[in-house]
């Protein structure tokens, strides 16, 4: 286990090759700062005193390259360490992260997220920058170290044991400081871990916090932890520092020894003037590795702390093994048997007193309780979620907690009452199930080994009644290249069809794309292009900015009534929402949004009355603006004179041509032969657009397009443009029932044999969770054995075991008639749910 | 929901189709105007309803609203008739005939309630509806209105009782 591993087991056994590597490096980039020593050395006694001009270039030719060589070296050492340290971190932090996901729920339920993340992040790091040199910087500067000692030793054995017994004095203080400075260092990532506990917490819960104004409340957390920091960081500096300026002050004293000394046996003739300066050389060339060597040391404590907190932290053994050992994973059939089980948490609170139940391959069984009384934790226990230590737990004939996960999982689904969804794909979150089971190298029983095939994902999308929604995500999706050309050109054909068939039926729902018509569900200057930019973005946005444009707009006479029209439009909006700035709800359907009020407050209240000629550029610009992105059928308050229509209608094919003139590639016209790749899919097949998005609209066009779809063999290929729909994280552009549908969808795609359901169908309206009900009573009947936690008892009359739970035991068992009669709890339940 | 079949027929229908130099604002406006609901609240404020309404068409034999199902919305009939249908185990009954101008469904508006009646589409209609999140917006924002709605919407109520116990004075004569 990776956590268990002492910190020098990484420096000393991975990336061995490179680490020899490094050490040849260090060896030779030791030998290229020695030597411009004795350059030195000669350069002065040899060169300079024999007045040998020849000897003096050869010499400082010399010093250069080997200056030079040992730059280079020096770079190439810094970027080995660097990689060997990022390898070693990568390999802890996967290892530690499979470790972490693998830890027991109740694990988690203690262990906020943010200090889970401050570990794997920050702390970990730390430790790698230091694996990195562990083995390379200690050996560099002590080999380093030892040879300018004995370098020194030649030139002056006393000169050098005077120079060098200041260190043992260092080494016998630094460590005391460095001691201290452990103990607020271990104190500081705890109160990091604090801190980002905070912060994840605060963020998890916005919503509470901006329906409180909890602002105050949440800042003054942090800012007592960030005080504590401020204050833990100061008392480190203070030991950190301190240990530099004692190692300073004992450098500093060296020099000072030698030239006293030093000197005094050069002026009496016993000491050679050049070997002093290669002294003096060799004494401040110490300097450099003594210090890294104590950065080292420094580095070397903080990783040890970091590390050690982290190997405490997870300390914790995964409650189930992944693979078994020694045979192939089971294959389940479904019974399950609860014996004398009892589970309890910490403070001995007793969740499931002595819970006996036995249920036979394919039967329906319901939990019911009033909410605490076990029969989630029950459902869970089954599950394999939690690890129980009393009483057994039967499935099949094996002991649940002695199965790995390789045996359980692909045999079991679970649905809970607010399945995750991950940041991805509708289509990822739906195979989540089907395809952790294929990496993890275990394929179910009744599945297929490989990936789940588009028809088995559409039929399982299908049967938990999510087809609708994936359709109309489908619709709405605008196609990329690859898909437009392969589909651009059937959609294109599909238009005539469609209106011929349908655009009596929808005249109340699409306005058809029509270059003889206003369109009033697009904007005013979607109807002068009649078209898109090609680069993207919205029209009305883009043009008003465009010289060339305005230009167009004054030769077309349409400047001044689009500027009145704007106008008219300020006049017509402002005094209607002014006062009701303090709720976006209003502003849904009013070309101006809330943000821009002021300006256009300003404007009513100065130029309301004034005719186009007489206002400033500005403001006219402004106003343009807000003609140009006016849709008439959306914004109620607007009136488009049908003169202005009329000339708009005329300008489209004038613009066309001024356009085509001067920049053929600038915009995509609306033509009926030819796909518009920044529309949407519907928008394609319609060549036209929805009037309303309102629900009993797309019910309306669901029932043509899909017949269309249908006949033409494009059915699926829509649903599968849908699946690639992208949900945002946790799923937050999906609504609550999409959520567990897809909940539901994850773990019927594995064809579990036993299906655990916790309140699954809670947040499902009454015809979905008919539905899924109909699944359970009809195709899934006798092939899986179905547990489920139930809330709505209308559900689970055909039920062929009901166990009512109370306080952790199971007080009554039986079938929906038989309870009734008995008059017992579960009769309570029903008439207080009637 | 007999109490809200208020058939105004005072002036003319305003034209909904064809582009007029009014906008569709003011004709709700218009529209709502004409309604004992809203006939008392001040013009600037009942723009801001007549802002938040939306319009919707339905074909002939289409159900507006079931009964027994939750619905969220008031109406006003703007073009052709709609049926309140009250269905029995085995027969149906049409309780009242709407025209033009008619508020009706207006109750949801007050209370998440399940529907007494069906409403059916006679002929093709339109109608203007408004929801009650957005009416209840409205309220909160112009709290002042509140008791005016109020009092017009009880009296409708007592005027509905009032209708049901005449036809029982009728049905079971001095028992």
């Amino acid at each position: 286990m990776i956590h268990k591993k002492p910190l020098w087991y990484w420096a000393l056994t991975r990336c061995r090759g490179l680490q020899a590597v490094l050490l040849v490096l260090i060896v030779l980039t030791i030998f290229f700062r020695v030597f411009p020593l004795e350059m030195q050395k000669r350069i002065v006694n040899d060169a300079i005193r024999f007045r040998k001009i020849d000897a003096l270039y050869l010499y400082c030719a010399l010093y250069l390259g080997a200056v030079v060589l040992a730059g280079v070296f020096k770079y190439a050492i810094n970027v080995i360490q660097g990689y060997i340290g990022q390898k070693i971190l990568y390999e802890l932090r996967t290892g530690l992260y499979r470790h972490i996901v693998r830890l027991p729920i109740p694990f988690y339920r203690r262990t906020p997220p943010g200090m889970v993340i401050s570990s794997v992040t920050g702390e970990l790091a730390s430790v790698g920058d230091f694996l990195g040199g562990a083995i390379a910087v200690p050996a560099v500067n002590i080999l380093t170290l030892l040879t300018f000692g004995v370098y020194m030793f030649t030139l002056n054995p006393l000169l050098a044991v005077l120079s060098l017994a200041i260190y043992p004095f260092e080494i016998l203080l630094i460590p005391m400081l460095q001691k201290r400075f452990n103990r607020l260092n271990s104190d500081r990532v705890t109160t990091t871990r604090k801190l980002s506990n905070v912060v994840g917490e605060a963020i998890s819960g916005i919503q509470e916090i901006h329906a409180n104004a909890g602002y105050p409340l949440e800042s003054r957390k942090v800012e007592r932890l960030a005080k504590a920091l401020l204050d833990l960081r100061h008392r480190m500096n203070l030991y950190r520092y301190g240990i530099k300026f004692t190692n300073n002050f004992f450098q500093s004293l060296g020099p000072f020894l030698l030239f006293l000394i030093g000197g005094y046996l050069s002026i009496t003739g016993r000491f050679s003037l050049g070997a002093l300066v290669a002294f003096l050389s060799a004494y401040e060339k110490l300097y450099d590795p003594w210090k890294e060597l104590m950065e080292f040391y420094q580095g070397y404590q903080d990783a040890r702390v970091a590390y050690r907190r982290i190997q405490e932290a997870f300390d914790v053994e995964p409650e189930f093994a992944l693979e078994p050992v020694n045979r192939p994973p089971v294959a389940l059939q479904g019974a399950v048997a609860v014996e004398d089980l009892t589970f309890e948490v910490e403070d001995r609170v007793r969740l499931l007193d002595h819970v006996s139940l036995s249920i036979s391959p394919g039967e329906r069984v319901a939990l019911v309780g009033l909410s605490g009384s076990g029969k989630s934790t029950l459902a869970m226990v089954m599950a394999q979620l939690y690890r129980y230590t009393q009483g057994h737990v039967y499935v099949d004939h094996w002991e649940l907690k002695d199965l790995t996960k390789a045996d359980v999982t692909p045999h079991l689904g679970f649905v809970s009452q607010y399945p995750f969804i991950f940041d991805g794909t509708l289509k990822e979150n739906i195979v989540y199930g089907r395809q952790a089971c294929l990496s993890n190298g275990t394929p179910s029983a009744t599945s297929e080994a490989d990936e789940p095939a588009l028809e088995e994902i559409l039929r399982t999308v299908e049967s938990v009644g999510l087809t609708d929604d994936v359709l109309r995500f489908g619709l709405n999706s605008v196609l990329d290249e690859a898909r437009e050309k392969a589909l651009g050109e059937r959609i294109v054909a599909l238009r005539r069809h469609f209106r011929a068939q349908w655009s009596d039926a929808l005249q109340d729902t699409v306005e058809f794309f029509d270059a003889e018509t206003f369109l009033d569900y697009s904007s005013v200057a979607v109807n002068i292009i009649f078209g898109y930019p090609t680069e993207g973005g919205r029209p009305c946005e883009i043009l008003p900015l465009r010289p060339r444009f305005r230009r167009f707009l004054q030769e077309a006479g349409l400047d001044e009534p689009l500027i009145r029209l704007g106008l008219d439009t300020v006049n017509r909006t402002v005094p209607l929402l002014r006062d009701l700035r303090d709720d976006p709800f209003f502003f849904r359907q009013s070309p101006i949004a809330l943000e821009e009020m002021d300006t256009f407050q300003e404007i009513y209240e100065h130029y309301s009355a004034a005719t186009p000629e007489r206002l400033p550029s500005s403001v006219r610009e402004t106003l343009l603006g807000l003609a140009l992105r006016l849709v008439p059928g959306r914004h109620k308050m607007v009136v488009v004179p049908r003169d202005l229509k009329e000339a708009i209608l005329k300008s489209r094919s004038l613009f066309k041509a001024y356009c085509t003139q001067r920049d053929p590639d600038a915009f995509v016209y609306y033509s009926e032969e030819a796909y518009l790749g920044a529309r949407t899919l519907l928008e394609n097949i319609l060549f036209g657009r929805l009037k309303e998005e309102a629900s009993w609209a797309w019910a309306r066009i669901t029932d043509a397009v899909v017949a269309l779809l249908k006949r033409e063999n494009l059915y699926d290929t829509v649903l599968e443009i849908g699946l690639d729909f992208e949900v945002g994280s946790k799923g937050d552009r999906l609504s609550g029932g999409q959520k567990q549908k897809v909940g539901i969808a994850r773990a019927f795609l594995k064809n579990p044999r036993i299906l655990i359901l916790d309140e699954a169908t809670a947040s499902l309206d009454m015809a979905s969770q008919n539905r899924i009900q109909q699944i359970l009573d009809g195709s899934l009947r006798g092939k899986a054995t179905v547990i489920s936690v139930a809330h709505r008892l209308e559900t689970i009359r055909d039920y062929d075991k009901i166990a009512v739970m109370k306080s952790g035991r199971i007080v009554e068992i039986g079938r929906y008639d038989e309870l009734l009669e008995k008059k017992g709890l579960f009769y309570e339940l029903v008439r207080g749910h009637g | 929901m007999s109490w809200s079949a208020d058939t105004d027929k005072r002036g003319q229908e305003p034209s909904t189709g064809e582009p007029t130099a009014t906008c569709e604002l003011d004709d709700n406006v218009e529209w709502l105007r004409k309604t004992d609901v809203f006939s008392s609240i001040p013009l600037e404020r009942l723009r801001v309803y007549a802002l938040m309404c939306n319009r919707r068409r339905f074909r002939r034999g289409e159900f507006l609203f079931r009964q027994g199902q939750p619905d969220d919305k008031g109406y006003i009939l703007l073009s052709g008739k709609v049926q309140m249908v009250r269905e029995y185990e085995n027969h149906s009954v049409i309780v009242h005939d709407l025209e033009a101008g008619a508020f009706f469904g207006g109750l949801a508006l007050l209370a998440d309630i399940r529907r007494l009646f069906g409403a059916r589409a006679a002929t093709d209609v339109e109608v203007l509806y408004i929801e009650r999140e957005t009416f209840r917006k409205i309220l909160r924002q112009f709290p002042e209105l509140t008791e005016r709605i109020l009092d017009v919407m009880i009296k409708r109520i007592v005027s509905m009782e009032e209708k049901i116990l005449e036809r029982h004075l009728h049905e079971c004569v001095l028992v």
